[in-house]
């Protein structure tokens, strides 16, 4: 019994990511011709198709990702985030003209809290959207958070961010995780996320101390904590109670070289060659994440309905809020 | 054709080994994994489009949720583009692009580099152009008159010298198309500046300068041509176009926002280009022309304020640059067509007036 249990616990199940940085670039090159061309119109297409490929070459267990997204269903999206921003500025920008000191701090008011709002609306649409076009071995993703759930976690998180000057900062961005990472189904499994915010809270005091003592050098090890502290967290669920974890294995010298070449590559090629950081982002962290413990990848099972709506994703990118 | 590969039915995320076998009409694929065996039927048409593939192929079936399979041999995307040429679930112009290989791709790169540059040098200013001056007159209007009465909110306004002034522009042939609205304002800075719609303030300092009407009538020229040409419009779409176009590359709407606020306040300060303030001069002596008056009036005005310049920090000369270059201009023009002038001696007289306050 005894060797089983320990050949279980050392079952690993390995994340890769097999893009090409010349393959990427083209792909890149040939999305930004078309989106100036079409004065920008064509983003939507462009952001799906990268996505695609970046999916199409992330793999679990030997098996790529695949992206469902299409640019037709994030246009919609485009236009309607589009659309809110201009309204949204539109009203700021009039009040703001008015010049009655009413109107203009009222105008002003409502664009902060109709601004605090979206954040949490297009996390929430981001997440549905995302999930539920992204399948593995056929097996859709799907989200199951309440929009509600995810506006008072924000909101609550975010004053009392205020109140305590920062230093809640740290559980609110474990609860906006564990909100964001806990209504996540994968066929039958579903994901949990186990981390504490007195851990990040130590891991930030520690990395900005260190930081500083060290003249900048501690940082990349700082990013590689809590890094580890985003992925190493999440747990796999599965539906007979068994479960596994991601471990990301990036250390602190590799964050290091990863950035300080990533530097030098968009340096020297004037920003051309920003689709090559983007690979060699990818293929460090995803060459270097497993997931150990029970997961049985020929068991999971389709659960989630057809899906629906892609109105927030380009919401969320456009207020740049930079998640997964 | 028959392929070894893998089957997934949608339902679960178990790989069944499969039979591939690639027929006219579609796809026949023969799984058997433990007691589950089976048949099912691709069509063509009902084939996702399949880009990016490597070494791995992977082709996905019909309606949510789908079914796909995955083949590891390369020879079965080779036979796939031989038996099913043209076929929709094939075509790709990302993949077209990608068959280039690196020396293409880097070809493709470096004119993309040198269009994007030459769009940026020419054409967004050529486009800004083009929407400045298609902009209603009458919201320019209501954008100035806003913009007027925010800026004399910050001065002294002279009451009696802006009525000789505005007798004097209303003696005055301007061939403008816009109602010309000016003041005079209390500073002792050597200043004036336009507003677009037709709004023209002038400090009494600049006033206190001149000696000739002429100068007047010139530095009023340069300030309505700055208006008649639109000059604050088409820099504040240039400016725009820049922001937005850095927006569309960096994809932050946002900064779009902030440069409309910016400018509205900031509009004072805007540097006119070299060539606008050419421009304006061009128009100032044009003025002078049709008034039939001394065109000598621009050449006096620059050199006065360029004398005065060398002894007082004058705002005039820090946003108008190279007044040198621009008295060899003007004088060049006045040389190249002899005109008659003679006195004005209504327009002396609110000149009189103007001085006598």
């Amino acid at each position: 019994m005894t060797t089983t249990l320990l050949e279980k616990e050392k079952q690993t199940t390995h994340f890769s990511f097999t893009g090409k940085g010349s393959d990427y670039f083209a792909i890149e090159i040939v999305n930004f011709l078309l989106t100036v061309v079409t004065l920008g119109l064509y983003y939507p297409w462009a952001k799906a198709k990268s996505l695609q490929y970046l999916y199409r070459k992330t793999e679990l267990a030997g098996t790529p990702f695949v992206f469902h997204g299409t640019g037709k269903e994030m246009f919609i999206g485009f236009i309607k985030g589009v659309g809110i921003f201009i309204v949204l500025y539109g009203m700021l920008f009039f009040g703001l003209l008015t010049e009655t000191p009413f109107i203009m701090v009222l105008s002003y008011f409502a664009f902060l809290v109709a601004f605090l709002v979206l954040v949490p609306v297009a996390l929430h649409g981001m997440m549905r959207y995302r999930t539920s076009r992204t399948s593995w071995r056929g097996i859709h993703m799907g989200y199951r958070g309440e929009l509600s759930d995810m506006i008072t976690t924000y909101l609550v998180g975010f004053f009392l961010t205020i109140f305590t000057l920062g230093v809640y900062g740290s559980w609110f961005v474990v609860k906006l995780r564990k909100q964001m990472i806990d209504n996540v189904r994968f066929g039958n499994v579903s994901l949990r996320y186990v981390g504490d915010g007195a851990d990040l809270f130590l891991i930030n005091l520690k990395g900005y101390f260190f930081s500083i003592f060290t003249l900048g050098i501690y940082f990349f090890w700082y990013v590689k904590n809590v890094l580890h502290f985003y992925v190493n967290n999440i747990v796999v669920l599965q539906e007979d109670g068994t479960y596994s974890r991601l471990q990301c294995q990036v250390s602190g010298w590799d964050m290091l070289k990863l950035t300080v070449g990533n530097i030098f590559i968009i340096v020297f090629t004037l920003g051309l060659g920003i689709p090559l950081t983007t690979t060699r982002t990818m293929s460090l962290i995803m060459n270097n994440t497993v997931m150990s413990g029970d997961f049985d990848a020929d068991a999971l099972v389709q659960t989630e309905e057809a899906y629906d709506s892609a109105v927030y994703e380009s919401m969320t990118d456009m207020m740049d809020i930079g998640v997964v | 054709m028959t392929f070894e590969g893998k089957y997934y039915n949608g339902r679960s995320s178990k790989g069944m080994p499969a039979q591939i076998t690639l027929r006219p009409d579609g796809l026949r694929i023969d799984y058997s994994a433990d007691e589950e065996v089976g048949a099912v039927h691709w069509e063509t048409a009902g084939i996702h489009q399949s880009e990016f593939n490597d070494a791995t192929t992977l082709l996905r079936y019909g309606k949510f949720p789908q079914q796909s399979i995955s083949v590891v041999d390369k020879g079965f995307r080779e036979a796939l583009l031989q038996y099913y040429r043209g076929a929709a679930f094939l075509k790709s112009g990302y993949n077209s692009v990608l068959r280039l290989g690196t020396s293409g791709i880097a070809v493709m790169a470096l004119s993309l580099l040198g269009l994007l540059v030459a769009f940026v040098i020419w054409g967004v200013p050529a486009l800004a152009d083009r929407v400045a001056m298609h902009f209603p007159q009458s919201y320019e209007r209501q954008l100035g008159q806003q913009l007027y009465a925010k800026m004399l909110q910050g001065y002294q306004v002279d009451d009696e010298k802006t009525a000789a002034l505005n007798e004097y522009l209303n003696t005055l042939d301007t061939g403008s198309d816009y109602p010309i609205t000016a003041a005079v304002v209390t500073s002792d800075e050597v200043n004036a500046f336009a507003i677009p719609g037709g709004y023209v303030v002038v400090y009494d300092g600049i006033i206190d300068k001149m000696e000739h009407h002429e100068e007047l009538a010139a530095l009023l020229g340069h300030e309505l041509g700055h208006v008649q040409k639109r000059h604050s419009l088409r820099a504040l779409t240039r400016s725009l176009s820049y922001y937005m176009l850095a927006s569309l590359l960096f994809g932050d709407i946002s900064g779009v926002a902030a440069v409309l606020v910016d400018n509205a306040s900031a509009l004072r300060n805007l540097e006119y280009s070299r060539s606008l303030e050419l421009e304006a001069d061009q128009e100032g002596l044009e003025l002078l022309r049709r008034n039939e008056l001394n065109p000598q009036g621009v050449v006096l005005l620059m050199e006065r304020l360029q004398r005065a310049s060398e002894s007082e920090m004058l705002t005039f000369f820090s946003t108008h640059p190279n007044t040198k270059d621009r008295i060899e201009a003007l004088k060049k023009q006045i040389g190249e067509s002899e005109q008659p002038y003679g006195e004005h001696p209504e327009l002396e007289g609110h000149w009189e007036q103007l001085k006598a306050r």
